[in-house]
C-alpha cells in the first residue's frame, strides 16, 4: 500500500494549454492526472449544446486530451480523472471510449459519474416544498425564471470518482463534481478513506490541495503579483501533488520548467475565491485555512501541514442557469489632443441615438478604457492629457433586436463621432446565462457510476 | 506623499456569482499589523464606491499574514450577466493596493 499519492494536473480551465500536461505526463510519474475544465457558467453553455444535440454537452476538449494522454497514461499506470463530461458525462465517456478502442488500448476502463444533473427534477423539488432561495440575496421567486431554466447542477462529491476507481476505473469523467474533487477522490481512494469524523482533517488537506492544484498554473506562477519575477511563464510547469496519508502534502513541479513554486505562488492561491477562510465549504468537507502552516523545503516547494476541517456539509450547492436577455456592446477610440473631450461627446451622441432608436434598455454601462474600465470609482481621472482613450458601452436588453440597436448606433458614429473616432470591428450581440445559486438537500441527489471498456 | 499599501502587499482577486473576493498578502511578516489598519471594510467600500453594493466582510488569515476581502453584490450581476468588460473580477483586487499606508489611526 502507497503511503504518497502522486497526482498532477492536467488543466486548469475549459482553454488551457495542454503542453504542461503532456510534459508532466511524460516526466512527472504521477499516480493520477485530475483536470478541471468547469466553471460557473459552462454547465448552462454545455445544456443548451446538450438540448439541439443530444450527444453533445460534453467539454470537446476532454475527448483531444484523453486521446493525446491514454496511451502515454497506461504505460506508466496513471489514471486519468476529469469533470470534462460537464452536461453530459456519458456521450463523453463513449468518445473516450471510441478514441481508446481506435488506439488499440483493449480492455481500457472509463468511468462516467452521473447524478449532478437536477434540471428534469426541479419542478418535483418545487412540488415537494423545497424553497431554492438565492444564497446571496434571499430571494425566493424561482417561479419567476422557472420558465427560461436552461440547466441546474449541483456541485457533488468524489463519492462517485471513488466508486469509479474502485471498479477499476482508468480514466473517469463526471459532470458537475467539485473543482477540487478530482484530486479528492483519488486521495480518498487510494487511502480508504471515509467521509467520517476520524477522516475530516485529512480530507480537508486533500480539499486544500486540491483547490491549489485545480487552476493548474495558477499556483506556479500563472496570475502573479509577481509576474515580472516569474521565469519562462510560456513554458511554465503544471504542479505536482505529493499527498501523505498523515495528511501532509508537497506542492512542487517539474524541474526545468517555467515559472515557480514558493510560500507566496502558495498564499496566493489559497485565497482564491474563497469565503471565510475557516469555513472554506466544499461538498466533500470544510477545510479551515487559518489552520494551514506553509514552509519552504527545497526548489520550487513547499509543504504544507496541520490542515483541520469539519465533515463534509448536509447541503449541496445547486447552480440554476437561466435566460436573462442580451447584452449590446461597442468600443470606439479617440485620439490626442483632447481625447477624453472627445470620448465624452461621443457618449452623448450615443445616448441620443439610443433615444431616437428608441432603445428598451434595462440598464446602460459606459466605461473610458484606459481610465477606468477595470477599477469604476476606485481609478481616479488622470490629471495629464492622454495620448488615446477609449469609449466603452455595455446595454442590457430583453431581446436580440433591441441589442442590436446597440451595435447600430455605434457603427452611425463613425461619421456622427467626433473628429478622429475610431473603431475595430463592431461587436455581435449576445444571450446572457444568468446564475442563480442555492442549497439543496444533500439527501436528494444520488450519484450514478457505470463503467464503460474499450 | 504617502505611502501605499502596494508597497507592502500582493493581491489575487476573482470571483464567485455576484462576489468579487480578492486575497492580499503581507510581504513581510512586519507588515501585516500594516495591512490589518489598512484595509477594513469601511475603507474598502469607500474606495469601491457604486461598484459594490452590498457588504464588505475582510477575514484575517494571521498564519500566513493574509488577509481575504469579501465584496457582495460588486460584480453588476455575475460573471455572465454584468456590463464589466472585467466579468470574472480578475482585476478588481488590484485597485485595493491604492489605500494609503500612513497615517492611519
Amino acid at each position: 500500500m502507497k503511503d504518497v499519492v502522486r497526482l498532477g494536473a492536467g488543466s486548469g480551465f475549459w482553454g488551457d494549454a495542454m503542453d504542461p500536461a503532456v510534459e508532466l505526463m511524460e516526466k512527472g510519474e504521477l499516480d493520477y492526472m485530475s483536470f478541471d475544465f468547469l466553471a460557473e457558467l459552462t454547465m448552462a453553455l454545455l445544456q443548451r449544446q446538450k438540448l439541439k444535440d443530444p450527444e453533445a454537452g460534453y467539454v470537446p476538449d476532454v475527448v483531444a486530451y484523453m486521446q493525446t494522454l491514454m496511451p502515454m497514461a497506461r504505460e506508466r499506470g496513471t489514471k486519468l480523472v476529469s469533470n470534462g463530461g460537464g452536461a453530459n458525462p456519458r456521450a463523453a465517456g463513449k468518445r473516450i471510449v471510441e478514441a481508446a478502442r481506435k488506439l488499440g488500448l483493449t480492455g481500457l476502463k472509463v468511468g462516467i459519474v452521473e447524478g449532478d444533473d437536477l434540471l428534469s427534477r426541479l419542478d418535483e423539488l418545487l412540488a415537494e416544498g423545497i424553497s431554492l432561495p438565492h444564497l446571496e440575496t434571499g430571494e425566493d421567486n424561482v417561479a419567476a425564471m422557472r420558465n427560461r431554466v436552461v440547466s441546474a447542477n449541483a456541485y457533488i462529491d468524489s463519492s462517485g470518482i471513488i466508486e469509479a476507481l474502485r471498479r477499476g476505473a482508468d480514466v473517469v469523467v463526471t459532470g458537475r463534481v467539485s473543482d477540487n474533487g478530482p484530486y479528492v477522490g483519488p486521495i480518498m481512494h487510494e487511502f480508504g478513506w471515509n467521509h467520517d469524523a476520524e477522516h475530516a482533517d485529512r480530507i480537508a488537506a486533500a480539499i486544500t490541495v486540491g483547490h491549489l492544484a485545480e487552476c493548474a498554473s495558477a499556483v506556479t506562477g500563472g496570475m502573479s503579483s509577481r509576474w515580472a519575477e516569474m521565469p519562462r511563464m510560456g513554458e511554465v510547469g503544471f504542479p505536482i501533488i505529493e499527498f501523505s496519508r498523515d495528511g501532509t502534502a508537497e506542492i512542487t513541479k517539474l524541474p526545468g520548467t517555467g515559472g515557480r513554486v514558493d510560500q507566496w505562488t502558495v498564499k496566493e492561491h489559497l485565497l482564491y475565491e474563497i469565503g471565510d477562510p475557516r469555513n472554506y465549504l466544499m461538498p466533500d468537507g470544510v477545510p479551515d485555512f487559518t489552520s494551514i502552516r506553509l514552509d519552504e523545503v527545497g526548489p520550487d516547494r513547499v509543504r504544507l501541514s496541520g490542515i483541520r476541517g469539519r465533515v463534509q456539509p448536509d447541503t449541496l450547492k445547486l447552480l440554476i442557469g437561466y435566460s436573462d436577455g442580451w447584452i449590446g456592446e461597442g468600443m470606439m477610440f479617440f485620439p490626442w489632443p483632447d481625447a477624453l473631450g472627445r470620448a465624452q461627446k461621443a457618449k452623448d451622441t450615443l445616448l441620443e441615438r439610443f433615444a431616437r432608436l428608441g432603445l428598451d434598455a434595462r440598464a446602460i454601462h459606459f466605461d473610458l478604457v484606459g481610465v477606468n474600465m477595470l477599477h469604476g470609482p476606485a481609478a481616479p481621472m488622470p490629471d495629464y492629457e492622454l495620448n488615446e482613450v477609449g469609449l466603452r458601452v455595455a446595454v442590457k436588453t430583453n431581446t436580440r433586436d433591441e441589442a442590436e440597436k446597440v451595435r447600430r448606433a455605434c457603427s452611425n458614429l463613425w461619421i456622427m463621432g467626433p473628429g478622429g473616432t475610431s473603431f475595430g470591428t463592431p461587436m455581435k450581440p449576445r444571450p446572457v446565462i444568468s446564475c442563480w445559486p442555492t442549497l439543496v438537500p444533500r439527501g436528494i441527489v444520488e450519484q450514478n457510476v457505470e463503467i464503460m471498456e474499450a | 506623499m504617502s505611502r501605499l499599501l502596494r508597497e507592502i502587499a500582493y493581491v489575487r482577486s476573482g470571483d464567485k456569482g455576484n462576489i468579487c473576493s480578492f486575497g492580499v498578502i503581507a510581504t513581510a511578516p512586519e507588515h501585516y499589523e500594516m495591512l490589518l489598519r489598512t484595509v477594513t471594510p469601511a475603507r474598502v467600500k469607500q474606495l469601491y464606491g457604486d461598484f459594490v453594493k452590498g457588504a464588505v466582510h475582510v477575514y484575517r488569515l494571521d498564519n500566513i499574514h493574509s488577509i481575504n476581502v469579501v465584496m457582495e453584490q460588486a460584480l453588476g450581476g455575475g460573471a455572465p450577466s454584468t456590463l464589466r468588460l472585467d466579468q470574472t473580477a480578475k482585476s478588481l483586487g488590484n485597485a485595493i493596493l491604492r489605500l494609503p499606508i500612513d497615517g492611519i489611526s
